[in-house]
């Protein structure tokens, strides 16, 4: 075998194991599936967008830290989110509560869309 | 009249579409519209020196900067805290995610303008108080943590964000 084919074989060998992110280790998959959808449902907040699944900011590492510590912890979802927002904020939840002032956040489009649609409608008859 | 409906046409969408976008952006420099004021969270930890910290420390008007040795920006707003010390605003110090060695050397070379910095090397304390970096600095009144400003404190954030806070807070418990 050539040398260069061989430290090419060596490159992509050792390359492959590396992990891009600290190894988080669950009982069962449904834990881990939590844990993957809910961090990719916080903001991280030290960034201008994105979320702590995105992100290896320290406030992010410590971020997801917790919830795999709150996850094996027994701690449901909404407890979770609540902790996070308690501490970051409201606007770290990408996902907003169906609830309160966010159902202007859930159904604004819809409604800007609707008076859209019916002034032009209205136009149209004229 | 028609022209009045034309000229509608275009701005109530138009007015709908800012007030919704009024509504939904929030100021982030001002992150107490989100919070509103809270506890300061309980925590156990020990100063810089090692020493036990009483929560009574909070009472009255204070200040929690948060800084750490490897932090360039808190090089940058030391000379302003070193000004805020010096005009009897009780100065208190968190230290983040730091060595207690580099940290106490940093003082010991810049001068200390804290009453006692916490010392916080894995930053518990301030990830219960939702900081995402330093610096970070929290006005607190009577154990209420009642402001907060990310970045670098200096003379004009003091006095747009800090000052007005101050009064409202003095002038609402006389």
């Amino acid at each position: 075998m050539k040398l260069s084919t061989l430290i090419l074989c060596g490159c992509i060998f050792f390359t492959a194991f590396l992990p891009a992110d600290s190894i988080y280790e669950f009982d069962n998959s449904v834990e881990e599936k939590r844990f993957y959808s809910l961090i990719s449902e916080i903001r991280c907040p030290k960034c201008t967008s994105g979320s702590i699944a995105s992100s290896d900011v320290p406030v992010s590492r410590d971020l997801k830290q917790k919830v795999y510590e709150l996850i094996l912890a027994g701690s449901s979802d909404k407890e979770i989110k609540a902790y996070v927002t308690e501490r970051f904020g409201a606007s770290s939840d990408y996902k907003p509560a169906f609830e309160g002032a966010n159902y202007l956040l859930w159904f604004g489009p819809f409604i800007f869309l609707g008076i859209l649609m019916l002034i032009f409608l209205s136009n149209r008859r004229l | 009249m028609s022209t009045i409906y034309r000229s509608l046409i275009i701005l109530l969408p138009l007015i709908v579409f800012i007030t919704y976008g009024k509504i939904l952006i929030a100021d982030k420099d001002d992150v107490f519209t989100y919070f509103g004021p809270k506890e300061f969270p309980q925590f156990n930890l020990q100063d810089l020196g090692d020493s036990e910290i009483d929560l009574k420390e909070f009472n009255g008007i204070s200040l929690l900067n948060v800084w750490a040795s490897w932090c360039i920006t808190c090089l940058v707003e030391h000379p302003f805290l070193t000004k805020l010390s010096k005009n009897e605003i009780k100065l208190i110090g968190l230290n983040y995610k730091d060595s207690q060695i580099k940290a106490n050397q940093w003082l010991e070379k810049r001068g200390d303008p804290y009453l006692f910095s916490i010392y916080d090397p894995r930053g518990d304390l301030a990830f219960d108080l939702g900081v995402t970096g330093a610096p970070e600095t929290f006005l607190i009144f009577n154990q209420q943590i009642i402001g907060h400003i990310q970045g670098e404190l200096n003379q004009e954030k003091w006095q747009s964000t800090f000052v007005p806070l101050i009064n409202t807070a003095t002038k609402a418990n006389q």
